[in-house]
C-alpha cells in the first residue's frame, strides 16, 4: 500500500515536472520569438515610442530682388503640439491655454484628449504669434510643446504681389511665383527627435538626435525693388489722379530681357489673399490682358518699313488729308483735319495714321504679316510668368487690304503689353529678339549657389543694327518733337510712342473708354532701361496716351536713371518748344558771381539768396546745365557769414 | 545524506543565491530612473532591496533551525494566521489600496503582502495534511476548504495573480498527491467557468483578455503596459543594449523595478542573457524536483514539490506576461523583482525546500 503511494507520487512528480518543463519550454520559445524573430518590427515601433518629434516646419525658401534684397521672407510663428499622456488634468489645461489662442475651452479640451501620442492643435493654436508662445511656454503645462513654424513675410507689403503670388494654410505655394516654384520655394522640413524620458524629460546619456530636412531654395528674381518701388508709386498716383478702373507697367532691360519691374494696379494683401477678388490675383495684367495696342504698334510697322528699305524718313514725304481710303473704306487719321504735307519722320512724329497705312502698304501684306510674327506677336514671349496670353492676330485668310491697313498702325489686333515690350525691345536694341523672364536664379540655402540660373536668351534676329539705330533715332524725336513730348526728361534722352486704343467689348468699340498707353526707353543711342505704361480707362483728363501715361513714363524714367546712374547723355535733340509749354532755360554755371551779376543775366527768374550778403556764390540749385522753367526760383548759396 | 541529494541542494541553493544578486542588480539598473522621479526622497530601490534581501535570508535562516517546521499544528496556526492576515488586508485602516487592490498591510515604514505569505502557508498547510495519508482514496472536500477560502479572500482585495499562483500549485499538490487525473480533467472546466465568471464580475479583466489579443487596439489603455513590455524586449535582439542601457524604464514601462523587472533584464542582456535567466530558474525548480524525488516521507515530498511548484509557476506567470504569452497579471518575479514581501516569500520558500530536501523536515 505505501508503496503503491509512493510509486503513485513519484509518477505525479514526473509528470508535474514535465508539464513545468514544457512551460519553460514555451517560455523560452515565446522570448525567441519576440526577441528575434519580431525584433525589426518591434525595433520600428519602439522607436516610434521613444521619438517624442517636435515638427520643425522646413522654412520656404525667400524670394530675392536680383541685388539680394528680400521681398518675401519668412517670420516665426510658432504651432502648439500637446502630447495627452503627459498631463494628467487635461481639462485644466485646456482651460488654461483656450484664451490665449482665442480657442473654445471644450472643443479644445475634446481635441487635447484624442488618443494619440502627439496632437497638432491647429488650428487655433498653429502660427501664434511669438509673444504668445513664449508667454505659453512659461506657463509650464505638461505636456504642451511649442514647434517651430513659419508664416510668410512680407517687408515690402502689397508690393509685386501679383507677379509672386502667396501661399496658403500649410505654406503651400498657391498663386504667381510661389506657385510655380513651390518644389523649390518647399523646404523638406526638420524634425527634432527628442529622446526623452516617457514625460518628455531629456535623457542625460542619450543626445538629442535631429532629423535633418533643409530650408527650400530661394528664388532670386530679376526685378529691382527699387524700381518696382518707383512703378507702382507711380501706377497708384495715376490711378487716384485719374479715377482708372486698372493699370500696369513693365520695365525691361532691352538688352537682356531681364524683367526689371512688374506692376499691376491694384495691388493686394498677399497675406489676406482669401479676401481678395481671385479677379485680382489671377490676373497679372502685363502678361494677362489683351488689347488694342493703338499707335505703340506703329514702331513695328516702322522698323519693317526701315528695314525692307521702303522708306527714307527725312526724303519721303507723304500728304495726310486726315483720312485713307482703302477698298471704299475711309479709314480717319486720330487728327480729323490731317497733318498735310510732311516728312515720314514727321509721320512717325505725329503717329500719322494715314502716312503708317502708307508705309504697311510699301511693305506688303505677307511682309507685314511675317514682320508682326517675327517681332513675336501671336505667340506667347515664354517669360514664364503664370498666365500669360497669346494675343489675337489676323488668321492668313481674313487678312484683307482693310485688314493690312488698320494693322499697320495698330487697331484690329490684340496684343498682350509684355509682347509689345519684347518687341519694342528688339526694335530698339539692334535687332533681337530677347525672351522676357523674371527668375534670375534659384538658390541653395545653405550655400548660396545657384541650382538653376537664367541667362539672357536671344531668339532671333529680326532687323539689323542700322535700322535699329534709326528707329531710336526717330522715336527720340517723339518726345523731342512729337505726340510723346511729356515724358520728356532733360539729358536723359528719352525715345518712345504713345499709344491710345479704343477697348473693345463684345466685338464692338466702347464709346470713350480707352487704354492708354506709352512705352518709352532711355538713353536713346543706348537704350539702359524700356518702361511701358498703360492705364485702363482713365477719367478727369483727354484719354490720349501723350497726356496721361507719358509723363508717367518720363518720371519712372527719371527716377530710374538715378538707381542705375545712367548719367546725362549728350547729343540729345533739344524739345521743341510749342505754344503754353512752359519756357525753360539753362541754367549757366553761377559760381564765384555776385548777386547783381546774377541780376543782371537771369532777369525772368525768380532769385533767392543765402548766407552772407554781398558775397559770391559757391553752390546753386538747380545745379548748372540743368533745364528750369522760366518761372522757377532758383537758390544761390553764398559762402557762410564770417562769425566775429 | 546522499551525494546527489548534496549537489542538489547546493544546486538549488546557489541558484537561489545568483538570482536574489542578479534580482538586486537589475532593481538597481530598472528602478533607479523610476525611483528618482516618483520617490525622490527614498532611498534607492537597490539599496533597499539588499536590506531585503538580508532580511529574507535571516529569515530563511530561521526557518532552517526552527524546531517545530514540521509539526502539524504549527503549519495550522500559520495557516490560521494567514487567513487572519487575509481578512485583516480588506479592513479599511489596515490594509492599504496601491494600483487599485487593497493587498497591503501597513507596518510603519514596511508593508506586508499576506498573499504572499498565505501561498507559503496553504502548501504548508496541505502538505502537512497529505502526509498523514494512509489509505488509497485520497480526496477530501477539507483539501479543497483550505484551497478555496484564501483563494476566496484574495479574490476580494483583487489580487489574480497571487490567487492563481496559489490555487495552481496546491493543485499540483493535490496532484502529486494522487488525486484522480478526472477530477483535474473536471476542474480545468470548474476552473475556466470559473475565470469566465472572474471576467464577467471584473470588466477590466475583459480587456485586459482584450489588450491580450490585440494590445495595439488600445495602446494607451488596457494594452499600454503589455506593449511597453514588448517594446522593451523585441528590440533587445540576441544580446541587448547592455546592462544599465534600457530605453523603456525611463517612465515608459511603469514600475519597471517591480512586475516587469524581466522586460529591462531581457532589454539589457537580450535574448542570450534572459534566456539563460530562464535556464537558472529551470535549473532552480528542476533540482527542487530532483530533491522531492528523493524523499520517502510524503510530507517532506509534497513540501519540496510544492514550494517548487510555486516557485517554477510564479515564474511562468510573470515571464509569460512580460514577453506577451500571457494576458497581463499582476505577479513578481521569484529572487528577482523589487519588495520586501515577494523576496521574504521566495527565501521562506527556498529555505522549506532546503529544510525538508535535506530531510530535516521531520525533526
Amino acid at each position: 500500500m505505501r508503496r503503491f503511494i509512493e510509486a503513485r507520487m513519484r509518477k505525479r512528480l514526473r509528470l508535474a515536472f514535465l508539464v513545468l518543463a514544457v512551460l519553460f519550454a514555451a517560455l523560452l520559445a515565446k522570448l525567441f520569438h519576440v526577441q528575434v524573430i519580431r525584433n525589426a518590427e518591434l525595433t520600428e515601433k519602439a522607436m516610434e515610442n521613444w521619438d517624442r518629434e517636435l515638427p520643425f516646419a522646413g522654412k520656404r525658401g525667400e524670394i530675392l530682388d536680383r541685388n539680394g534684397n528680400r521681398i518675401i521672407g519668412n517670420r516665426i510663428a510658432p504651432t502648439l503640439y500637446f502630447m495627452p499622456s503627459q498631463n494628467r488634468d487635461i481639462a485644466a489645461a485646456a482651460k488654461t491655454l483656450a484664451p490665449l489662442i482665442d480657442a473654445d475651452p471644450k472643443k479644445l479640451e475634446e481635441q487635447m484628449s484624442k488618443r494619440a501620442s502627439i496632437i497638432k492643435l491647429a488650428p487655433e493654436g498653429k502660427n501664434i504669434p511669438y509673444e504668445t508662445a513664449v508667454r505659453i511656454g512659461k506657463m509650464g503645462i505638461p505636456g504642451l510643446y511649442t514647434g517651430v513654424d513659419y508664416v510668410r513675410d512680407y517687408p515690402y507689403g502689397q508690393m509685386l504681389s501679383r507677379l509672386v503670388g502667396f501661399t496658403g494654410y500649410d505654406n503651400q505655394g498657391l498663386a504667381g511665383i510661389e506657385f510655380a516654384y513651390d518644389g523649390k520655394l518647399t523646404g523638406k522640413g526638420e524634425k527634432v527627435r527628442l529622446f526623452t524620458d516617457a514625460k518628455g524629460n531629456p535623457l542625460p546619456h542619450v543626445g538629442d538626435g535631429w532629423v535633418e530636412g533643409g530650408g527650400g531654395a530661394d528664388v532670386e528674381l530679376t526685378i529691382d525693388v527699387r524700381i518696382q518701388e518707383i512703378v507702382e508709386r507711380e501706377l497708384e498716383q495715376a490711378m487716384l489722379k485719374y479715377d482708372a478702373a486698372q493699370a500696369l507697367s513693365i520695365v525691361m532691360d532691352p538688352d537682356t530681357g531681364e524683367i526689371l519691374a512688374l506692376a499691376s494696379s491694384p495691388n493686394f494683401d498677399p497675406a489676406e489673399y482669401a479676401s481678395v477678388d481671385p479677379s485680382i490675383f489671377n490676373r497679372n495684367l502685363p502678361v494677362w490682358m489683351t488689347f488694342e495696342p493703338g499707335s505703340t504698334f506703329k514702331i513695328i510697322t516702322l522698323a519693317a518699313a526701315l528695314e525692307e528699305g521702303k522708306v527714307n524718313l527725312e526724303e519721303d514725304h507723304f500728304h495726310d488729308p486726315g483720312y485713307a481710303l482703302v477698298e471704299g473704306a475711309r479709314l480717319r487719321c486720330w487728327k480729323r483735319e490731317g497733318h498735310g504735307s510732311q516728312s515720314f519722320l514727321e509721320v512717325v512724329e505725329n503717329s500719322c495714321n494715314p502716312g503708317f497705312i502708307e508705309l504697311g502698304q510699301r511693305v506688303g501684306k505677307e511682309k507685314l504679316m511675317q514682320y508682326i510674327h517675327d517681332f513675336g506677336f501671336g505667340q506667347t514671349t515664354g517669360s514664364g510668368i503664370a498666365g500669360e496670353a497669346s494675343g489675337i492676330l489676323f488668321s492668313e485668310e481674313a487678312f484683307g487690304p482693310v485688314e493690312h491697313a488698320t494693322t499697320s498702325f495698330g487697331q484690329g489686333i490684340s496684343v498682350t503689353p509684355i509682347q509689345q515690350v519684347q518687341a519694342v525691345a528688339a526694335a530698339v536694341n539692334g535687332g533681337r529678339i530677347m525672351k522676357p523672364y523674371v527668375v534670375r536664379r534659384v538658390l541653395d540655402p545653405e550655400t548660396g549657389r545657384p541650382i538653376e540660373e537664367n541667362t539672357p536668351e536671344e531668339k532671333r534676329r529680326v532687323i539689323s543694327e542700322e535700322t535699329s539705330k534709326k528707329v531710336r533715332e526717330s522715336l527720340e524725336s517723339v518726345v523731342a518733337n512729337g505726340s510723346g513730348r511729356n515724358a520728356f526728361v532733360d539729358g536723359l534722352r528719352v525715345a518712345g510712342k504713345t499709344g491710345t486704343a479704343q477697348k473693345v467689348e463684345d466685338g464692338r468699340y466702347k464709346e470713350g473708354d480707352y487704354i492708354v498707353s506709352f512705352i518709352g526707353f532711355a538713353p536713346a543711342d543706348d537704350p539702359d532701361v524700356l518702361v511701358y505704361v498703360a492705364v485702363d480707362s482713365p477719367k478727369n483728363e483727354v484719354q490720349f496716351g501723350g497726356t496721361i501715361s507719358a509723363p508717367i513714363v518720363g518720371r519712372i524714367l527719371g527716377d530710374i536713371a538715378s538707381v542705375r546712374e545712367i548719367g546725362p547723355r549728350k547729343g540729345q535733340l533739344e524739345r521743341e518748344y510749342r505754344w503754353g509749354d512752359p519756357i525753360q532755360i539753362r541754367v549757366p554755371d553761377l559760381t564765384g558771381k555776385t548777386y547783381d551779376e546774377i541780376r543782371q543775366m537771369l532777369y525772368t527768374v525768380k532769385l533767392e539768396w543765402h548766407g552772407k550778403q554781398g558775397g559770391t556764390v559757391v553752390r546753386q540749385l538747380p545745379e548748372p546745365g540743368v533745364l528750369m522753367e522760366e518761372s522757377g526760383t532758383l537758390h544761390l548759396y553764398a559762402e557762410p557769414e564770417q562769425k566775429d | 545524506m546522499h551525494a546527489l541529494e548534496k549537489k542538489l541542494l547546493i544546486l538549488f541553493a546557489s541558484a537561489a543565491a545568483a538570482l536574489s544578486l542578479l534580482g538586486v542588480a537589475f532593481v538597481h539598473s530598472a528602478g533607479s530612473y523610476w525611483g528618482e522621479v516618483h520617490y525622490e526622497d527614498s532611498l534607492p530601490f537597490a539599496l533597499k532591496q539588499g536590506v531585503y534581501l538580508a532580511v529574507s535570508l535571516a529569515a530563511a535562516a530561521f526557518v532552517l533551525r526552527f524546531r517545530g517546521i514540521g509539526n502539524k499544528t504549527f503549519w495550522n496556526t500559520v495557516y490560521i494566521l494567514s487567513i487572519i492576515l487575509l481578512v485583516g488586508v480588506l479592513i479599511p485602516g489596515i490594509g492599504a489600496v496601491r494600483n487599485g487592490s487593497q493587498s497591503w498591510i501597513a507596518l510603519g515604514p514596511f508593508s506586508l503582502q499576506p498573499a504572499e505569505f498565505t501561498k507559503i502557508a496553504v502548501i504548508g498547510k496541505l502538505a502537512s495534511m497529505l502526509g498523514e495519508q494512509r489509505g488509497r482514496k485520497v480526496f477530501k472536500l477539507s483539501h479543497l476548504a483550505v484551497i478555496l477560502l484564501p483563494a476566496g479572500l484574495i479574490m476580494l482585495q483583487p489580487d489574480f495573480g497571487s490567487m492563481m499562483i496559489m490555487t495552481v500549485s496546491a493543485f499540483c499538490v493535490l496532484l502529486i498527491a494522487g488525486y484522480p487525473l478526472k477530477f483535474f480533467f473536471g476542474l480545468g472546466a470548474a476552473g475556466a467557468a470559473g475565470i469566465t465568471a472572474l471576467i464577467a464580475a471584473a470588466p477590466y479583466r475583459l480587456d485586459r483578455i482584450k489588450a491580450f489579443l490585440d494590445p495595439w487596439s488600445d495602446p494607451l489603455g488596457s494594452g499600454f503596459q503589455g506593449i511597453q513590455s514588448l517594446l522593451a524586449v523585441g528590440p533587445a535582439g540576441l544580446l541587448g543594449y547592455g546592462y544599465g542601457q534600457s530605453r523603456q524604464k525611463y517612465l515608459y514601462l511603469p514600475e519597471p523595478q517591480n512586475d516587469f523587472i524581466f522586460s529591462i533584464i531581457a532589454e539589457e542582456i537580450g535574448f542570450i542573457g534572459s534566456a539563460a535567466v530562464i535556464l537558472l530558474f529551470f535549473v532552480l525548480t528542476a533540482a527542487a524536483f530532483g530533491l522531492a524525488a528523493r524523499q520517502r516521507d510524503p510530507f517532506s515530498l509534497q513540501m519540496v514539490s510544492g514550494m517548487a511548484a510555486m516557485l517554477g509557476f510564479q515564474t511562468f506567470l510573470n515571464i509569460g506576461v512580460v514577453t506577451g504569452l500571457l494576458p497581463v497579471t499582476g505577479v513578481t518575479l521569484p529572487f528577482i523583482s523589487y519588495g520586501g514581501s515577494s523576496l521574504l516569500a521566495a527565501w521562506i520558500a527556498a529555505a522549506l525546500i532546503l529544510r525538508f530536501g535535506a530531510g530535516g523536515g521531520k525533526g
